[in-house]
């Protein structure tokens, strides 16, 4: 009997840590010519009519702020500097963020939550590089913590598919 | 489970994952209407573009996207003879949209006697997506030819190269089908 008890409880843990790190998808497009060594500084584009679509979102308090600091700590990583109030900045940096309710390979509903980030030109207002974050988010939107976790590993993966600047 | 059964069963996961693998499965069909007469066009030209909305946040106004299908697009009517023109004296005015969904297909084996083999009852579940081009008599204001493919996109938006391939050859599937437009 025992080894049983121990082997479900095994199952159960690792069920269980599964469902809390389930992977977001991570990837990007980009222009494929892009000098990146051209742009030095970003600031934020001029905000989106709903830069966070979904009610739920827009609800939490945290959730820009977590998002924006973020994208800021990956773009400085990257080597950009955030530019200063009386310069014109090389890039402008929007977000938007949605959620779906989507079906899961075994038809069970879950809400899939997306988030994209658009890196566009300041001068031509041309886009030159959009990443984006998606996966189950039902777990985060109960719990902010969770949802900050989230974020992090999202923008933070994200991220790592902007082309190196040299 | 018997062997056959079994066999059966991974023949048929082999050719559902070959279906949505991509590429060569997209349906691809047309509609022409009965007034439009294709020897007269001989110049085309961009509509104005409304807000490209797909349904699906990554690709809604990417010009990565959107751009690609563009090209694909004049590349095909430059080789089938036509000519780009102005906007305001152009015969055809061309138009995109994209759709993306999620679609819900029964596996293919449960079908066969209506059961589900070994209670195994799991769907597919993917990403489809349709491309429809538009071409309106600029003169008549009508409706002149549409072309569209639909077909898996599993995987096909997060990479860029893939989705350039399959953005490649649904223009050119769907293009061939314009009737043509003089000798």
């Amino acid at each position: 009997m025992r080894p049983h008890i121990y082997r479900a409880t095994l199952i159960a843990v690792a069920a269980l840590t599964l469902a809390g790190c389930a992977t977001l998808r991570v990837s990007s497009h980009t222009d494929r010519g892009l000098v990146w060594s051209k742009y030095k500084t970003f600031d934020w584009g001029p905000a989106d009519p709903l830069p966070a679509s979904d009610p739920r979102l827009e609800k939490d308090p945290d959730f820009h702020d977590r998002v924006a600091g973020a994208i800021e700590k990956a773009m400085a990583t990257h080597g950009f500097e955030m530019s200063a109030r009386s310069e014109e900045p090389d890039l402008l940096i929007h977000y938007h963020a949605n959620i779906t309710a989507r079906l899961d390979t075994d038809r069970n509903r879950y809400q899939d939550g997306t988030l994209v980030v658009d890196i566009v030109d300041a001068a031509s207002n041309v886009l030159l590089w959009r990443g984006w974050a998606q996966g189950d988010i039902e777990g985060a939107l109960r719990n902010s913590g969770r949802m900050r976790r989230r974020i992090d590993e999202g923008v933070g993966r994200m991220f790592e598919t902007l082309p190196e600047r040299r | 489970m018997s062997a056959a059964t079994r066999l059966s069963r991974v023949a048929a996961t082999g050719i559902a994952a070959l279906a949505l693998a991509g590429c060569a499965t997209f349906r691809v069909d047309s509609y022409l209407d009965r007034g439009a007469d294709f020897m007269r066009y001989r110049t085309y030209a961009w509509a104005e573009r409304g807000a490209f909305e797909t349904g699906d946040p990554r690709l809604d106004n990417n010009r990565f996207f959107s751009q690609r299908v563009e090209e694909a697009v004049d590349l095909q009517l430059t080789a089938r003879g036509f000519e780009k023109a102005s906007r305001g004296d152009a015969d055809l005015l061309i138009r995109i949209h994209a759709r993306v969904d999620q679609r819900l297909e029964s596996a293919a084996l449960d079908r066969i006697d209506g059961h589900c083999i070994d209670n195994d009852c799991r769907s597919l579940v993917y990403d489809t997506g349709t491309l429809l081009v538009d071409m309106t008599d600029r003169r008549t204001n009508r409706l002149a030819w549409r072309g569209w493919a639909e077909g898996s996109l599993d995987g096909v938006i997060d990479d860029q190269r893939w989705m350039e391939i399959v953005i490649d050859e649904a223009v050119a599937r769907i293009l061939a089908r314009v009737p043509r437009n003089h000798s």
